[in-house]
């Protein structure tokens, strides 16, 4: 699973859910869930946040590799 | 029109459908039944067509969880019922052997149905096919 820093940038760029939603041109719940990192977003949308806040993907996602996958 | 508003107005027309197919049943009436059927029908379609809904990729995730998990249940489901169906039914019961008939052969469109649409959909995705 990856963890995000959505909620940090959003603060930065003084965006409500519902703004950065319509902007994403998602739903509201959608950036309630990547923010609470219970869902992914594909590659498309993490672009269009990317581009959104004016940096990387790498900057706004951190992939956690999973412990008992490893295993 | 809002989502939040247009889920409002789908549960009150499936209220409204429910109740006067209720009276409709108790009355008998079978016109009336139809007549509400359609009637919220129409009104499905119409709150529908004033509604900005935005279906973004999570929504179809979970539509597409919802609709796989519905078929690893629903199918092994009706699957077994129809088999018992026709197992267990004695030679006076023929209405449950035909059930049970009908029910084998909508298992067997449900099992055809979704073996042709991932079939399609594999090869529309790029697999299928082995080349590298």
């Amino acid at each position: 699973m990856a963890k995000n820093k959505l909620k940090v940038l959003r603060a930065i760029h003084e965006m409500t859910q519902k703004e950065l939603a319509d902007k994403l041109r998602v739903s509201r719940q959608t950036v309630i869930a990547i923010e609470n990192n219970k869902y992914n977003p594909s590659l498309d949308l993490a672009f269009k946040m990317a581009h959104l806040f004016e940096t990387t993907i790498e900057e706004i996602f951190e992939y956690e590799a999973d412990l008992d996958e490893q295993a | 029109m809002e989502n939040k508003t247009y889920r409002k107005l789908r549960i009150g027309i499936a209220a409204f459908v429910a109740a006067a197919m209720s009276i409709a049943v108790t009355l008998d009436n079978m016109l009336l039944g139809v007549a509400s059927v359609v009637i919220g029908m129409i009104s499905m379609v119409v709150v529908r067509s004033k509604v900005k809904r935005i279906v973004d990729e999570r929504e179809v995730m979970v539509r597409q969880k919802a609709a796989q998990m519905t078929y690893a249940i629903f199918a092994p489901t009706i699957g077994l019922g129809s088999v018992m169906l026709v197992l267990l039914a004695d030679e006076s019961s023929y209405i449950l052997k035909a059930m049970g008939t009908v029910l084998s052969y909508l298992t067997l469109y449900l099992i055809a149905l979704f073996s042709i649409s991932l079939v399609y959909f594999n090869r529309k995705y790029g697999g299928g096919n082995g080349k590298e």
